[in-house]
């Protein structure tokens, strides 16, 4: 019954009519311009080939082989430094609201006059995490910051991995087994004074509950020398998890830990199990409280990530339980939505 | 290589001093041919691994057993910890004790100790802010044990909770708190700032009662303390607190003593040049230091007081032992002399010194009159070793403005005791005699401090006892640029400039007197020969 | 004769109140108060006499009138036009003019002065200062001498009085003492009221100073607790404790003194506990806010400065049973107690300056900046013509 609009939205309509003629108008020109070339033929076309004859494939350049340098040279990293201080910043604010702990477990490296390039170790609920991680970083790593996303999904296409290594500085590895070139350039990375995101999970979670580390983190850490800072994510699963159509906007944990050295002589699927460990108890701070995770830790029974043994509904069961201890319990209660009767 | 303090003798070409004048500073000229400034050692190299040093100490105690086999499952284990009164300014996070007893709690939860109790050691000072515990210990600390009711400060009037250790062989009674007396151990965790605390009085000021405090906290005891910050048998203070730790030691709980100490890089940037030396200051730091002065003497006074009170200072850890509490202490007091010790020749006439901003009792506070008397005499003056660097009968004089301003939530019981002890004496035995009982007795500083954030209703008492023997020592105390009726209200003079200073001061040690200043910020602990 | 008249014309008066909320003093300057020569007054019935004034005090409730901010409720008490002064060291007139004895005047105009009779019940029993009858009987109103067109006042040559309101000064008092005897008679009758428990006096002008060396001369032997008065200026600190104050403070430092001497906690600004008796001798909504900060539960708050319109919160005195009780001038009994104060405490020395009648801006100026200008009691001398 809004009175008032109808004249405005009535005298819209002539105005469209007009742009939809000129956008004709535009067509037409167009086809002019194409027809001809059409007519005209090879090489204004591409060439038919002859029969019997095969063109051979030109290597891909997309996945694991995507050409990501450029996005760390001055133009893209000014380029990036807006996006991620403006519009991530702001849509992470919005979505995932991210309250920060255990920075000052990184402060002493942060003194140093060299910062040592650092592994952060996160667990993986969520797109959003990324966003997070990039929110969440403190200076010095943030400006310098890698991300390894995987190759089957972020640069599966030229538009999708540009956009990616550009806003997020991503890096693409594959998922299973890293190969020896993404391995060699992380290296490369790292001693060059770049920080990685890696997520050793090696995906999202499916279905709420952790997964298994693969020892991507580790295994670099171990040939690199550089430490591993493991850090917990809270939340980011019920905002935005694996399978959710639109994002529910809610709260989120970021629990940093202190940075872990390979050991001399240490494996890295020994490693890998420190690490898995150090973000397993941080997930026990994130949810309980520091005392209570180090008495576990100490008595090895904190809360494993990857959830309970068994199977079926239980497993969902225990999972809306064990969210309700985080921040996702804290959720606000959504507006009700009644129905617009005008 | 940081350089040693050392002493200047003022001539022509020394440029102007560095002083302190509370939220501000000033350069004042010294005479030429009779001034020495005395200057701090810069600050000692911290640790590389301090986390690593931390652990090390526990591992490798002094005289005790390493840490993990003093723990066992069931026991009852104390953590006390120093107040806020230390360090000044406070330091950037993590805190000291942050690092000491998260690395304290690692090894306690190895050891499946459950029942831990964290106590803030602020004996008679002000309850801590959340804000502030949380600085000291961090936030994980907080969030864990302070819901629970396994965080919390000791209160001294508490009488339910205070137990009777044993008594001297003076009669000095050793009341603490009872949580820690009955506890299988209690680990204490301490900043050293300055070689007075630490070691035994730690826990016997730190969780005592006013009964107990009240038998070394006394004028006669601390006009007899003739070195605070110097030899130990030269303190009736510490004499005293060391029979009380005898029979600490002989009767209460076992105690596993952690100590610190920090450097002296005290303030961040842009504010290094408080630490240096004036003629090295390069034409940046002579830019900040006008423009700093130009805009504090235009700032509001409340916001000069945020901001210098909200500075974190760069210090960080030179050393950290652990073990039997002696032991540990020899040492720690050996590190803080390598920081702050200076060789001074001989006495002056007249001693000059910069007050700060701030003093240990009034963190995040209002630097009022009476603290003003217990930095400059309680304080700076027993900065010595040996004997006093002003001759007995010689002249203080101090810079700061001395306004007439109480943080009534800190120091409400300063207030009363601004306008009604000292308009009656400032003599600390004559206030003792008919004052002190009435403050520390009353039931609205008791209430305040036991569950607000005051001191103590006799802290006041403390405060201008501790400069008791620099009030008799002095032949005269002047302020330079005080509100001159509050100066004259704490028995002191009054005067605009140094100059005029000097001149009032040569009335009582003539005109060719000698002066040394005492070059603070920065510690220093003047060992006169 | 020349005296100082205060007359009906409300446009100066009006003038008086905006100079006065200026500067105090002020309204002597632009109000209705002039020196004029006139004619003696006519006795209203012959066994009144005529008196020839020495001192005559000005007081605070004068200095309201002459700047315009006394309260309306005088109006019909007053009669114009008046010679103000009530505080008056006068000579009998004998019939020949000659100047005989010594007295000072009980300004309080009761039933006897007015020829009612019988008297009213309160004079009945000697409290003339309760008189039921101060508008009445056969000459105009005024509660006082130096409020009535009829009788005169003290600031002028001559002025009338009836022999019952007459106080003979003993000859060892000299005049500046026997003109405070009459202000000496109001504190008298307020220290009456005194219990020997913690008292407050807020003020130390004439009244305050007055009213605590009344106690002390008379009461001291009761007192029990301390008696702390709020003094703003350094010479009424130096006199409240030569007077006997055990603490003098300022009003700011007031809360906190009487905190720590009765031991109280406190709830908001309030007091929990307090002084069973607070004397106020200022009279400002400020000052009687502060009383009953500080007034005990179930004590007493004694209004002795006269006060106007005030605004009060009084929440407190409903919840904490606390009383508020005027105290208005006096009896003869007072007047005999008060030359014994005066005598005991030397108080001729609080007389600070004296003016001739001439001078009266200087006058006036003066007593409005007593505090501030060192001064106590500031006096109009006529022993010179």
């Amino acid at each position: 019954m809004k009175l008032n609009n109808t004249p405005s939205k009535l005298s819209s309509v002539p105005q469209l009519r007009k742009v939809a003629k000129l956008g004709d108008a535009a067509g037409a020109a167009v086809q002019a311009v194409l027809k001809p070339a059409k007519a005209l033929g090879f090489p204004y076309r591409k060439p038919s080939v002859p029969k019997g004859q095969t063109v051979p494939e030109t290597p891909s350049k997309l996945g694991a082989d995507f050409e990501t340098d450029w996005a760390r040279k001055a133009p893209a990293k000014a380029v990036r430094a807006i996006v991620t201080n403006g519009p991530v910043r702001a849509v992470i604010k919005l979505l995932a609201n991210p309250e920060i702990n255990g920075l000052d477990r990184l402060a002493d490296l942060e003194r140093l006059d060299k910062t040592p390039a650092l592994i952060f170790a996160p667990n993986h609920h969520s797109h959003l995490d990324t966003g997070v991680m990039i929110v969440a970083v403190p200076e010095p790593w943030r400006s310098k910051l890698v991300v390894a996303a995987a190759a089957d999904y972020f640069f599966d296409t030229k538009v999708k991995g540009t956009l990616a290594a550009l806003t997020l500085n991503a890096f693409p590895i594959d998922r299973e087994v890293t190969g020896r070139k993404s391995s060699d350039e992380l290296r490369r990375l790292l001693d060059t004074g770049w920080s990685l995101v890696i997520y050793p999970e090696g995906g999202r979670s499916p279905d709420g509950w952790g997964q298994d580390f693969k020892g991507g983190a580790a295994y670099l850490a171990n040939r690199t020398g550089a430490p591993v800072v493991p850090v917990f994510i809270d939340g980011t699963g019920s905002i935005y998890g694996k399978g959710m159509k639109k994002p529910k906007p809610g709260k989120s944990k970021v629990v940093f830990g202190s940075p872990l050295y390979p050991i001399e002589g240490e494996s890295t699927r020994r490693f890998n199990a420190r690490i898995e460990a150090a973000v397993t108890a941080l997930g026990d701070e994130a949810l309980t409280d520091y005392w209570t995770s180090k008495q576990r830790a100490a008595a090895g029974t904190n809360p494993k990530l990857t959830g309970p043994e068994y199977n079926g509904w239980r497993r969902q069961w225990a999972l809306a339980e064990h969210r309700k201890l985080g921040k996702a319990g804290q959720r606000r209660r959504q507006k009700r939505r009644w129905p617009d009767l005008g | 290589m940081p350089r040693p303090g050392f002493v200047l003798e003022v001539d022509r070409s020394t440029p102007s001093i560095l002083f302190w004048r509370g939220e501000n500073f000033s350069l004042e000229k010294l005479p030429a041919g009779r001034s020495r400034v005395i200057y701090p050692p810069e600050p000692l190299d911290a640790i590389k691994d301090i986390d690593g040093a931390i652990r090390h100490a526990l591992l490798n105690p002094i005289d005790q057993d390493p840490l993990p086999a003093l723990l066992f499952p069931g026991m009852k284990l104390t953590i006390a910890f120093d107040d806020v009164s230390l360090p000044l300014p406070k330091m950037e996070r993590p805190d000291n004790r942050q690092r000491v007893i998260e690395a304290v709690l690692d090894l306690v939860a190895e050891a499946g100790v459950d029942d831990v109790h964290l106590i803030a050691a602020l004996g008679l000072h002000r309850r801590m802010h959340e804000y502030e515990l949380r600085h000291a210990l961090g936030d994980r600390i907080y969030d864990a044990f302070h819901s629970r009711g396994m965080l919390y400060q000791h209160d001294a009037e508490d009488h339910d909770n205070l137990a009777v250790i044993g008594t001297t062989d003076h009669g000095e009674v050793l009341e603490i708190n009872k949580r820690a007396a009955e506890s299988d151990l209690v680990i204490y965790v301490n900043i050293n700032s300055v070689s007075m605390d630490g070691g035994w009085k730690s826990i016997t000021t730190g969780l005592a009662s006013y009964r107990c405090l009240s038998f070394h906290h006394n004028p006669e005891t601390l006009e007899n303390t003739r070195s605070l910050m110097g030899h130990r048998h030269h303190s009736a203070l510490h004499t005293s607190v060391w029979r009380l730790g005898k029979v600490l030691k002989d009767h209460g709980p076992k105690i596993f003593q952690i100590e610190t100490t920090l450097n002296t890089d005290m303030f961040p940037k842009p504010f290094e040049f408080i630490n240096k030396r004036e003629w090295e200051w390069t034409a940046k730091d002579r830019a900040t230091f006008l423009g700093t002065t130009k805009a504090l003497n235009r700032t509001p006074i409340k916001l000069a007081r945020k901001i210098f009170h909200g500075m974190e200072g760069p210090h960080q850890m030179t050393s950290v032992q652990a073990g039997e509490t002696e032991a540990v202490h020899k040492l720690t007091l050996e590190h803080v002399y390598k920081q702050q010790l200076v060789e001074v020749q001989g006495q002056t006439d007249i001693l000059t010194m910069g007050i700060p901003f701030v003093s240990p009792y009034n963190p995040d506070g209002v630097m009022n009159p009476v603290l003003v008397m217990c930095m400059g005499l309680g304080y700076l003056f027993n900065m010595y070793r040996n004997k006093p660097l002003v001759r007995e009968g010689g002249v203080i004089i101090m810079t700061h403005p001395t306004y007439r301003d109480f943080n009534p939530v800190h120091h409400p019981s300063y207030i009363d005791f601004f306008e009604q002890v000292l308009t009656d004496t400032t003599s600390p035995a004559e206030m003792s005699r008919k004052w002190e009982k009435q403050y520390a007795e009353d039931e609205w500083y008791k209430h305040l401090y036991r569950t607000g954030n005051a001191y103590h209703g006799v802290h006041p008492f403390y405060a201008w006892y501790w400069g008791a023997h620099g009030l008799q020592h002095a032949g005269k105390v002047i302020i330079v640029g005080g509100d001159a009726p509050t100066v004259r209200r704490l028995g002191f003079t009054p005067a605009s400039t140094m100059d005029d200073a000097f001149e009032i001061a040569s009335d009582v040690v003539g005109r060719n007197a000698t002066i040394t200043h005492l070059h603070v910020p920065a510690l220093l602990v003047a060992d006169v020969q | 004769m020349s005296r100082l008249v205060f007359s009906r014309k409300p446009a100066k008066f009006a003038m008086a109140r905006i100079a006065g909320a200026i500067m105090p003093g002020a309204g002597a300057h632009v109000g209705p108060l002039a020196l004029q020569s006139d004619e003696s007054l006519p006795l209203p019935t012959p066994d009144w006499v005529r008196l020839r004034p020495r001192l005559s005090g000005i007081c605070g409730s004068d200095l309201s009138l002459i700047d315009g901010s006394a309260s309306a409720y005088f109006d019909p008490l007053v009669s114009y036009p008046f010679t103000p002064g009530h505080e008056v060291v006068a000579n009998v007139l004998g019939a020949d003019g000659k100047p005989g004895k010594r007295v000072v005047v009980v300004p309080v105009l009761s039933c006897v002065t007015r020829g009612v009779s019988p008297v009213c019940p309160a004079c009945a029993t000697g409290q003339i200062n309760l008189c039921e009858r101060v508008a009445f009987g056969h000459f105009e109103p005024g509660l006082q001498t130096g409020f009535c067109a009829d009788t005169g006042g003290g600031w002028s040559n001559e002025m009338l009085a009836h022999p019952s309101q007459l106080v003979h000064v003993p000859d060892d008092l000299t005049d500046e003492a026997a003109v405070l005897i009459e202000p000496t008679a109001c504190a008298v009758h307020a220290a009456a009221r005194y219990t020997g428990e913690q008292t407050v006096i807020i003020g130390a002008g004439t009244l305050g100073l007055l009213t605590l060396a009344s106690i002390t001369a008379t009461r001291d032997a009761q007192r029990k607790a301390p008696i702390i008065v709020t003094a703003r200026y350094a010479e009424q600190k130096r006199l409240a404790k030569e007077l006997g104050a055990d603490i003098v403070c300022t009003t700011d430092e007031l809360p906190r003194h009487v905190r720590s001497a009765s031991k109280s906690l406190v709830f908001g600004e309030q007091l929990t506990c307090g002084a069973p008796h607070v004397i106020d001798c200022v009279g400002s909504s400020d000052s009687l806010q502060q009383a009953l900060q500080v007034v005990a539960p179930g004590g007493e708050v004694q209004v002795v400065g006269m006060p106007s319109n005030v605004s009060l919160e009084l929440t407190s005195l409903w919840h904490r049973e606390t009383a508020i009780r005027g105290c208005y001038a006096y009896t003869h009994a007072d007047f005999t107690t008060a030359i014994d104060v005066v005598r005991r405490h030397d108080l001729g020395r609080l007389v600070s300056a004296t003016y001739s009648l001439k001078d009266y801006t200087d006058a006036i100026a003066h007593a409005a900046a007593s505090g501030r200008r060192g001064a106590v009691k500031i006096a109009f001398d006529m022993r010179g013509n």
